[in-house]
């Protein structure tokens, strides 16, 4: 986290005196863009940094689905299973991914190139069944545009 | 001054109240589960709603009173609200009373009683998290049957400032959990949060399983443990419910303490020490008085000291600061003419105990300093002028500081080496065993009431200092 030191002294900034706790969530976004999850030095260094106790990061943390405190696959598929997308097939594009990959979600293929997950409504719900792969949204999901969507995740 | 009405009757309010302590002082009784009057208000457990007429249903912990509102704290509406807040707030409870230590005075038991009586409507399978979670070395934690009033959380942020707790996750898995960088067991406040949680969650774990609540009762005393005098309960087994077969050891003990709400001088909280009295007064005690270490009767011990006092030629006192006020006045109306007094202090600081603090903890770790020296004043205890017979009132006096010819006379509660080596040693009553006063260090005065009778070869002091100071053959 050391390297982010000096971003987060610009975020301070931008924050009134004593809400330092309030900066643990910027904080947490960036060591995770960073890192790819969030360790358990981090969650120190940064109760240090911040001058908070531990346990409101760890609140902050836990709170957020979003955070990952282990590192994952260099593809994130999240599918969504909310309403829209679970009444337009979402088992059944999420049951074609599982067999492809021969994992189940919460799993990360043992290549390190796959995670799967699945996650409450994306706002997309107009384009259901959809998935995010990391930052990207894929839309009106079906099982020939899935295939052809892993061919190109390498 | 806002007129408001509540249920009707019109009320005169203060600007920064509200609706809850208007209510509150008022007689209007609104349940609530997170309110506390001494933490700050989250208003998360909705149980406190009221009806205000023109403006629907809201909390009163955190509404502010506004002129001529018309507040209805239980109208159909209200009722059928909590109703459902309940419903909701039991959803997932275990419904365990019967291994719960707080059943009989949990005020989630009590509400459900009163304003609900409905089972869970849960569909699902209720929520199983985890029992008897280790949080400290004094308290366990049962996250099922915790209701996330977030009490306990707050206690350690704004009270006790040891920032040890927090909420890890969300919804129906969240959890109150502790932190490595602040551990709980270093908090001397931590047991606070067991008497405020409103359900059976937190568990003190010297009093888990002990005892249901309903065999003991609670008397009135002030915790010695330092020169605060915080008022505390101490509880102990209803006479009616009293052991007749096994251990019946137990219907002398102490089974746990309490704060005794007091604002003159603790307010509704005291320290882990004060948990702990059972630890100070059931150490092994003294009950036969005794000659040079031989053990005689009550008259015969009374009768040598007395002998030793008329003999003496310069007698000194060291007078306990355990002594009530009324133990101490009268040694001072009875054998302060007769001896040098000086103030002895029995108790001294623990390794690891905590100084001084600003919120109760005191570095005098003695209940009746004050007293003690408004009447046989400040001086440290000194042994001039040929001193022939000291008599040593209470415990924690090196006897090598002790002029080597003098006489002793030791008044004494507990087993200890030196009651052996005093020419006369008279077993003395502890604060459990009588009544009496302190007087703590900012003069306030607080009462203690006996809770267990005494032996029969034990005296109070009270009467022991009459016997001494009685010409010949008079026993108390
Ligand atoms: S443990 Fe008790 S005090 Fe703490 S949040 Fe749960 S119910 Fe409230
Ligand atoms: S602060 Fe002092 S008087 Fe109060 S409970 Fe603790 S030791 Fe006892
Ligand atoms: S339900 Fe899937 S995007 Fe809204
Ligand atoms: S007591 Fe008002 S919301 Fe909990």
């Amino acid at each position: 986290m050391k390297h982010l030191v000096p971003e987060f002294e610009k975020l301070r900034e931008r924050f009134p005196a004593g809400f330092e706790s309030s900066l643990a969530l910027p904080c947490l976004r960036r060591i995770q863009e960073d890192r790819g999850y969030v360790a358990d030095s981090d969650i120190e260094e940064l109760a240090v940094f911040l001058g908070v106790p531990q346990i409101q990061i760890e609140e902050v943390l836990s709170f957020y689905t979003q955070f990952r405190r282990k590192p994952i696959g260099r593809w994130h598929l999240q599918f969504c299973h909310n309403v829209s997308c679970s009444m337009n097939g979402a088992e059944n594009v999420l049951a074609h991914v599982e067999r492809r990959l021969g994992i189940k979600p919460g799993q990360t293929t043992p290549d390190g190139r796959y995670t799967l997950s699945t996650v409450e409504c994306l706002g997309s719900c107009g384009t259901a069944p959809m998935m995010m792969v990391n930052d990207g949204y894929h839309e009106n999901l079906t099982l020939a545009k899935l295939d052809e969507l892993l061919q190109g995740l390498k | 001054m806002p007129e408001i009405f509540i249920n009707g009757q019109a009320i005169e309010a203060r600007d920064d109240q509200t609706v809850m302590e208007v209510a509150r002082e008022h007689g209007h009784f609104i349940p609530y589960f997170c309110w506390h009057p001494q933490l700050s208000v989250v208003g998360n457990c909705r149980m406190c709603l009221v009806e205000v007429e023109g403006r629907g249903l809201d909390i009163a912990c955190n509404m502010p009173v506004a002129k001529g509102m018309q507040v209805f704290t239980n109208s159909e509406e209200v009722q059928a609200h909590r109703k459902a807040i309940l419903q909701f707030i039991t959803l997932n409870h275990p419904v365990d009373c019967g291994i719960c230590d707080k059943a009989g005075e949990c005020v989630l038991q009590d509400y459900h009683y009163e304003y609900s009586g409905q089972r869970s409507l849960s569909h699902d399978e209720k929520v199983r998290s985890t029992k008897f979670y280790n949080l400290s070395n004094r308290i366990l934690l049962d996250n099922e049957r915790c209701i996330l009033c977030l009490r306990c959380t707050r206690f350690t942020h704004e009270v006790s400032k040891s920032m040890a707790l927090g909420v890890e996750r969300r919804g129906d898995v969240s959890n109150i959990r502790p932190v490595e960088d602040r551990p709980l067991s270093e908090d001397p406040y931590s047991d606070n949060i067991i008497d405020i949680c409103p359900v059976g969650a937190l568990l003190s774990r010297q009093f888990l399983h002990k005892s249901r609540v309903w065999f003991l009762q609670p008397t009135p005393s002030v915790c010695p443990g330092c020169a605060r005098g915080c008022t505390v309960q101490i509880w102990h087994r209803k006479p009616e419910w009293k052991l007749k077969a096994l251990d019946q050891r137990q219907n002398e003990n102490i089974a746990r303490v309490t704060p005794l709400d007091n604002p003159a001088v603790n307010g509704p909280w005291i320290c882990n020490k004060g948990r702990d009295l059972a630890q100070m007064f059931e150490r092994v005690r003294a009950d036969e008085p005794m000659l040079k270490g031989r053990p005689v009767t009550v008259p015969a011990a009374l009768d040598e000291a007395r002998r030793l006092i008329g003999a003496a030629r310069h007698p000194v006192a060291l007078v306990s600061n355990w002594g009530s006020n009324e133990e101490l006045e009268t040694f001072k109306d009875k054998l302060g003419e007769v001896f040098h007094c000086f103030v002895k202090q029995d108790w001294q600081r623990q390794p690891g105990e905590r100084i001084e603090d600003d919120l109760l903890i005191r570095g005098d770790k003695n209940p009746n300093t004050t007293r003690a020296r408004e009447l046989f004043g400040h001086a440290e205890p000194d042994f001039k002028d040929g001193t022939d017979l000291v008599l040593v009132w209470g415990e924690g006096f090196d006897f090598a500081r002790l002029p080597p010819r003098a006489g002793i006379i030791f008044l004494n509660s507990y087993l200890q080496p030196e009651n052996g080596h005093a020419d006369v040693f008279l077993p003395v009553s502890i604060q459990t065993e009588r009544h009496g006063h302190y007087t703590n260090f900012e003069g306030t005065i607080s009462a203690f009431e006996p809770c267990f009778e005494k032996k029969p070869g034990v005296l109070h002091a009270e009467d022991l200092i009459k016997a001494l100071a009685a010409p010949a053959r008079g026993h108390p």
